[in-house]
C-alpha cells in the first residue's frame, strides 16, 4: 500500500514538472500568436483636408441613386412575373436548390418552368 | 445617447471610460468600471452597462458569463443600439456572422448613423461576401465621413469588387486630387497609386494605366512593381521596343525569374526557336552563375540542337552532383523525342564513365581531365529515375543497385529505390527502403516526411504517426499535433489509407478534419478586413479576397472531398450494421463446433476491445488535459475559438444520411473544380443513388463538356437511361410532365433514337483498342443484361496485358475480385490475378498471400542470420575494426 502511494506521489511531482515544461514550451510556440493579436488593435482614423469634397460626395451620391433606380426597376420587372408556387417547389425538389435560387431563375425565365429547369442543368 | 435609461454625468463618464478600456483591450480595468456603475443602487439593472460587462468578460474568455450578461442587458434595454451592437459583437466573436448581421441591423434601427456599427457591419458583409450590402454600407459611411481617408478607400473598393471599375477609379481619382502635401517615401500613398493602377489594368484601359504609371512613378516606392507592370503594359500596347530595356533591367535584378525571360522574348518579338536559344546563349555569358538561361533553352530547342544544349546541361549537373537533376528535366520527357535523346546521352555517359572516367570517347581521346568519381553515381541514379519514369522497372532497379553498391550511404539512392518499388506497385517494399533511408539521417525532416508518406501508402498509419512524432511538439500526441498544425498532406494520405483498409469512420474523420482546416482558413481572413485597409496594402488584400473565394479549389480539399464522397457512397451502398446487430449474425445456423469457435473469438475480440477502449480512455484523459492546458494558455490570447463537436469515427460511419453528407463535400467541388472531370463523375454517382434524373443529366453534361471521350461518361449515360426507364415503376407515379419534357429533349440529344444496347455495342466496337473504354463497355453490358456476364468478363480479361498500365490492371482486377461490378466471379478473378502477376511481377496486389508470407519469413530469417554473423564478426574483429571500413572503400572504388 505505502509503496504504491509513494509511486503515486512521485508521479504527481513528475506531472507538475511536465506541466511547467509544457507551459514554457507553449509560451515559446505562441510568440507568433501574440504578434498576430496585435493585428486587431484599435487604431485612430486618419483624416484628410475637407476642401472640395462636398461636390464629390454629391456627385457620387447622384451616381448611386441612379444605380439604385436601375436596380429597383429591374427587380420590379422581375417581381411582375407570375410564378406558381408548385413550380418553385418542383425546381427545388428536382434540382436540390434553395428556394430563393429557384424563384430567381424561374422569374428570369418569365415563369416558364421547363426553361428554368433547362437553365439550371445546362450551366 | 438615446437609451431609455440615460446615465447621469458621473456614471456617464465612467461608461465612456469603460468603452475606451474595451477598445484598448484593458479588460480588467473595464470590469472594475462596470462594477462601479452597477454598484449604484439606481443602476444595478442598467442594460448598456450589463451588456458591456458581458462583452468585457468575453474578452477575458469567459464566454458563458458573457452571453448571460449581454442577454440580460439587452432584455433590460431593448431600444438601445449599444446593447444590440454589443450582442452583435459577441455573436461575431462566436463566428455566428448571420446572427451578428441581424443584431447590427437592429442596432442601426435605433441609431442609423452610428459610425462604429456601420463599420462593423461592413466587415461582416465583406466576410460573407454580401457585396451589394457592402457597397450600401460603405456608401453610407462615405456620406457620413467624407473627410476620412478610409471612407474613400472602402467606398472605392466596394465598387471594384463588384467590377464597376469606372466608378472605383473615379472615386480614387477624385480622392487623390483632394489630397495635398505628400511626403516623400509614403508607402501607403504609393500602395494606393498602385492599387488604382491595378483597377485601370483590370478594366482594360491600358493606355490610361500606362500614363498613370508614368505620371506617378516618382511617388511609387515599389520600384519592382512599377517596372513589371510598365513592361507588361508596353507589350500589351504593342510598344515592344520600349519593353525590351525594362526586362533587361529586370533580368539583371533577378536572373532566375523565368517570367522575365519569357516577357523579354515577347518584347523582342523573337519566336523562332533557333533565335531564342541564341539569345539564351548571350544571357549564359552575361550571368554565368544563373540556372535559368541554361535550363530554359531545353524547352525550346529540338532535334540536333536539343542534343547539344541537353548535353551541356546534363554534364554540368552530373559533374556538380545536383541531386534533383532528373526532376528538373522530367517535364521534357513528355516529348518522346526528347526523352529518347536524353536516354541516349545518359547511356553514353554511363558507358564512358565506367570505361575511362570521361563523359564521352572524344574527351578521353583528347586527354581531357577525368570527371569526379561521383559523376558515375549520379549518372546511374539519373538512369534509374529515367527508366522508372518509363515504367521499365527491371532496368531501373539494375541501375539503382549499381549506384547503391558504389555509394551505399547516399540517401537519394535509397529514396529512389523505394520510389521504383512504389511505382511498380509494391508499397511495402517501397516503405522498407524509405525507412532505411530515414534511419541514415534522422534529423532530416524531408526524408522523415517522405518515409511517413510511404508508410501511409502501405496502410501503416500507426508507424507513420510514430515516425512523424520525431518532429512534432513534445508531450502531445503526434496525430493531434499534426491536426493542430493543419498538416494536410499527412491527413489526406491518412484518410486514403483508412479508406483502403475499409476503416470508414477513421477515414471520414480525417476528411472532416481537412474540411475544418479550410473553414478555419476562411475564418482567418476576418482580421485582414481592418488590417489591410489600415495599412493600405490593397493589392494584396484584393488578392486575398479572391484567393479565399476559390480556396476549396486547392488539391488538398479536392483529395479529401473525393475520399469523403467515395466513402459516403460506399456506406450508402453497404450500410454498416449497428453494433448490436453484428453480435447476432446467424448464430442459429451455425453447427456447435463453429459456434464454440465463434464464441471464443468473440471473447478474445471483446477482451481486445476492452483493452483498446481502456487505452483510448487514457488517451482521452490525456487529450482533455492537453485541451485544458491549452485553453488556459489561450484564455488571454484567443477567446474566440469556437468549440466544435468532436469528430467521432463510429458516429461518422453510422450516419443516417450519407448522401447528404456527400453532397456537402461535393458542392464546393462543383463550384470550384468544374474543370476536373472527377467532380462530375462523383456528382453523378451521388445523384444516381438519390434518383434525381435531372441532376444526373446535369452531371453528364458537365462531364462531357470537360472531356466527351472519357470512358466513365459512357457508363453514366447508360445508367442514366436505365434509371429513366425504370423511374415510373420504382416511384409508382409518372414523372412530372415538365420534367419529362426536359428529359426527352436531353436524351434525344445524348443518344438519338438508339437503344442503350445498340449504343453500348457501338461503343465497344469503336473503342476496342482502349482497355478503360472496354471496361466501361463491359460493365454496361452486364448492367443492361445480366445473362451476358461471361461475355462481359471475357471482354476485359482477354485484353492484351502487355499493352496495359499497372493502374488499369489494378482497377480491373479489383472490380473482378470485389464482385460489385460483374457480380460474383471468383475463378475469373483468380485467373486474372495470375495473368497480371506474370505481367507485373513486382505489384503486391497480384501476388499470393502464401507467397508473401513465405517471403516475409525468409526475410526475417535472413535478418536473424545477418545479426548472428554480425555478432560473430564483432567477436572476431573487435581488435581490427578497420576491416569493414576498408571493405566499403573497396566497394566504393
Amino acid at each position: 500500500m505505502t509503496e504504491a502511494e509513494e509511486i503515486n506521489g512521485t508521479e504527481v511531482e513528475d506531472d507538475e514538472q511536465d506541466s511547467k515544461q509544457k507551459k514554457s514550451d507553449a509560451k515559446r510556440h505562441d510568440d507568433g500568436a501574440a504578434d498576430l493579436e496585435r493585428v486587431t488593435d484599435y487604431a485612430e482614423e486618419k483624416e484628410i483636408s475637407a476642401a472640395n469634397i462636398s461636390s464629390a460626395v454629391e456627385q457620387f451620391g447622384n451616381q448611386r441613386n441612379k444605380e439604385n433606380e436601375l436596380r429597383v426597376a429591374k427587380e420590379k420587372e422581375l417581381q411582375k412575373v407570375q410564378v406558381k408556387k408548385e413550380d418553385i417547389e418542383l425546381i427545388m425538389n428536382e434540382l436540390l436548390v434553395s428556394k430563393s435560387h429557384a424563384e430567381k431563375v424561374l422569374r428570369e425565365q418569365s415563369g416558364d418552368v421547363v426553361a428554368a429547369l433547362e437553365a439550371i442543368i445546362s450551366n | 445617447m438615446p437609451s431609455s435609461n440615460p446615465l447621469p454625468p458621473k456614471e456617464g463618464a465612467l461608461f465612456r471610460k469603460l468603452l475606451k478600456c474595451y477598445e484598448l483591450k484593458q479588460y480588467k480595468n473595464g470590469l472594475k468600471l462596470a462594477k462601479q456603475i452597477l454598484s449604484n443602487p439606481k443602476y444595478t439593472e442598467h442594460g448598456e452597462t450589463l451588456a458591456m460587462k458581458g462583452l468585457t468578460l468575453n474578452g477575458l474568455g469567459r464566454r458563458e458569463e458573457a452571453y448571460k450578461y449581454v442577454r440580460l442587458g439587452l432584455r433590460n434595454d431593448l431600444r438601445s443600439h449599444v446593447c444590440w451592437h454589443v450582442y452583435g459583437l459577441l455573436q461575431r466573436s462566436d463566428k455566428k456572422y448571420d446572427e451578428a448581421i441581424k443584431c447590427y441591423r437592429n442596432a442601426l434601427k435605433w441609431e442609423k448613423d452610428n459610425l462604429q456599427i456601420l463599420k462593423d457591419l461592413s466587415l461582416l458583409q465583406i466576410q460573407m461576401r454580401d457585396l451589394e450590402g457592402y457597397k450600401e454600407t460603405r456608401h453610407h459611411l462615405f456620406t457620413l465621413r467624407p473627410s476620412q481617408q478610409a471612407s474613400w478607400i472602402g467606398f472605392a473598393m466596394s465598387y471594384h469588387l463588384l467590377r464597376d471599375y469606372e466608378m472605383a477609379n473615379s472615386i480614387l481619382e477624385t480622392f487623390s486630387q483632394s489630397q495635398t502635401a505628400i511626403e516623400a517615401h509614403d508607402y501607403r500613398h504609393s500602395e494606393l497609386l498602385l492599387y488604382q493602377n491595378q483597377i485601370l489594368v483590370e478594366s482594360e484601359r491600358l493606355q490610361q494605366a500606362l500614363d498613370h504609371l508614368i505620371k506617378y512613378q516618382g511617388q511609387i516606392v515599389d520600384k519592382l512593381a512599377v517596372l513589371e507592370s510598365m513592361g507588361d503594359l508596353y507589350i500589351k500596347l504593342k510598344q515592344h521596343e520600349k519593353a525590351v530595356p525594362i526586362f533587361e533591367t529586370l533580368i539583371r535584378r533577378n536572373p532566375e525569374n523565368v517570367f522575365y525571360y519569357e516577357q523579354y522574348m515577347l518584347a523582342g518579338q523573337v519566336t523562332e526557336p533557333r533565335a531564342v536559344v541564341a539569345i539564351y546563349r548571350v544571357f549564359q555569358e552575361q550571368y554565368p552563375r544563373a540556372l535559368c538561361p541554361r535550363r530554359l533553352p531545353l524547352n525550346i530547342a529540338s532535334g540536333a540542337e536539343f542534343r547539344i544544349v541537353a548535353d551541356e546541361y546534363l554534364r554540368r549537373g552530373l559533374r556538380k552532383g545536383i541531386p534533383p537533376l532528373f526532376v528538373n528535366v522530367r517535364t521534357l520527357h513528355q516529348v518522346s523525342e526528347k526523352a529518347a535523346i536524353i536516354e541516349k546521352l545518359m547511356l553514353q555517359y554511363y558507358e564512358n564513365l565506367t570505361r575511362s572516367g570521361h563523359f564521352s570517347r572524344e574527351d578521353a581521346d583528347a586527354g581531357a581531365p577525368v570527371e569526379p568519381a561521383s559523376a558515375l553515381v549520379w549518372t546511374a541514379l539519373f538512369l534509374a529515375q529515367h527508366y522508372d519514369y518509363m515504367r521499365d522497372t527491371d532496368s531501373a532497379l539494375e541501375y539503382i543497385n549499381v549506384a547503391i553498391d558504389h555509394t551505399p550511404t547516399l540517401i537519394e539512392l535509397l529514396i529512389t529505390k523505394g520510389r521504383i518499388f512504389k511505382h511498380a506497385g509494391d508499397p511495402v517494399e517501397a516503405y522498407v527502403w524509405l525507412e532505411e533511408a530515414q534511419s541514415m539521417d534522422t534529423a532530416d525532416r524531408y526524408i522523415n516526411s517522405k518515409c511517413a508518406k510511404y508508410m501511409l501508402r502501405g496502410n501503416m498509419v500507426q508507424e507513420a504517426e510514430e515516425i512523424c512524432a520525431k518532429f512534432t511538439r513534445e508531450g502531445v500526441s503526434a496525430m493531434d499535433n499534426l491536426n493542430e498544425m493543419q498538416c494536410m498532406w499527412f491527413q489526406t494520405e491518412c484518410a486514403l489509407a483508412y479508406q483502403r483498409m475499409g476503416r470508414w469512420g477513421e477515414s471520414l474523420k480525417k476528411c472532416h478534419e481537412v474540411e475544418r482546416h479550410f473553414a478555419e482558413i476562411v475564418e482567418d481572413q476576418f482580421d485582414f478586413h481592418t488590417y489591410c485597409m489600415r495599412k493600405m496594402t490593397l493589392r494584396a488584400y484584393v488578392g486575398l479576397l479572391r484567393l479565399e473565394d476559390v480556396l476549396r479549389q486547392h488539391p488538398f480539399y479536392f483529395k479529401a472531398a473525393k475520399c469523403a464522397i467515395e466513402v459516403y457512397i460506399r456506406l450508402y451502398d453497404k450500410p454498416l450494421k449497428s453494433e448490436a446487430a453484428i453480435e447476432e449474425i446467424d448464430i442459429e445456423n451455425l453447427p456447435p463446433s463453429e459456434l464454440k469457435k465463434l464464441r471464443s473469438k468473440q471473447r478474445k475480440a471483446k477482451k481486445k476491445a476492452e483493452l483498446e477502449s481502456a487505452q483510448a480512455a487514457q488517451a482521452q484523459v490525456k487529450r482533455e488535459q492537453h485541451q485544458k492546458s491549452k485553453q488556459q494558455a489561450n484564455q488571454e490570447t484567443d477567446p474566440d475559438a469556437p468549440q466544435l463537436d468532436e469528430l467521432v469515427a463510429d458516429k461518422l460511419e453510422r450516419t443516417d444520411e450519407p448522401l447528404e453528407k456527400a453532397i456537402d463535400f461535393l458542392k464546393p467541388l462543383q463550384q470550384l473544380a468544374k474543370d476536373r472531370i472527377e467532380t462530375h463523375l462523383l456528382a453523378f454517382e451521388v445523384y444516381y443513388r438519390k434518383n434525381k434524373l435531372l441532376l444526373m443529366l446535369q452531371s453528364i453534361r458537365r462531364a462531357r463538356a470537360v472531356d466527351p471521350k472519357h470512358p466513365e461518361v459512357h457508363s453514366c449515360v447508360i445508367r442514366f437511361i436505365k434509371s429513366l426507364a425504370s423511374y415510373a415503376k420504382q416511384q409508382q407515379q409518372p414523372l412530372n410532365e415538365h420534367v419529362q419534357q426536359v428529359l426527352d429533349k436531353a436524351t434525344e440529344e445524348l443518344i438519338g433514337r438508339k437503344t442503350p444496347q445498340q449504343l453500348n455495342d457501338e461503343f465497344i466496337a469503336k473503342h476496342n483498342a482502349s482497355i478503360m473504354h472496354l471496361y466501361e463497355g463491359a460493365r454496361s453490358l452486364y448492367e443492361l443484361d445480366a445473362s451476358k456476364k461471361a461475355a462481359a468478363i471475357k471482354l476485359v480479361t482477354s485484353f492484351n496485358l502487355s499493352k496495359m498500365r499497372l493502374e488499369e490492371a489494378v482497377k480491373i482486377y479489383t472490380a473482378l475480385r470485389d464482385g460489385d461490378v460483374f457480380g460474383d466471379c471468383e475463378n475469373e478473378a483468380a485467373a486474372y490475378q495470375q495473368a497480371c502477376h506474370e505481367r507485373f511481377q513486382y505489384a503486391r496486389i497480384f501476388r499470393n498471400v502464401e507467397e508473401l508470407e513465405a517471403q516475409l519469413q525468409e526475410k526475417e530469417a535472413a535478418r536473424l542470420r545477418a545479426e548472428e554473423e554480425q555478432q560473430q564478426l564483432n567477436h572476431v574483429d573487435s581488435s581490427e575494426q578497420a576491416v569493414p571500413v576498408l571493405a566499403t572503400a573497396a566497394a566504393a572504388s
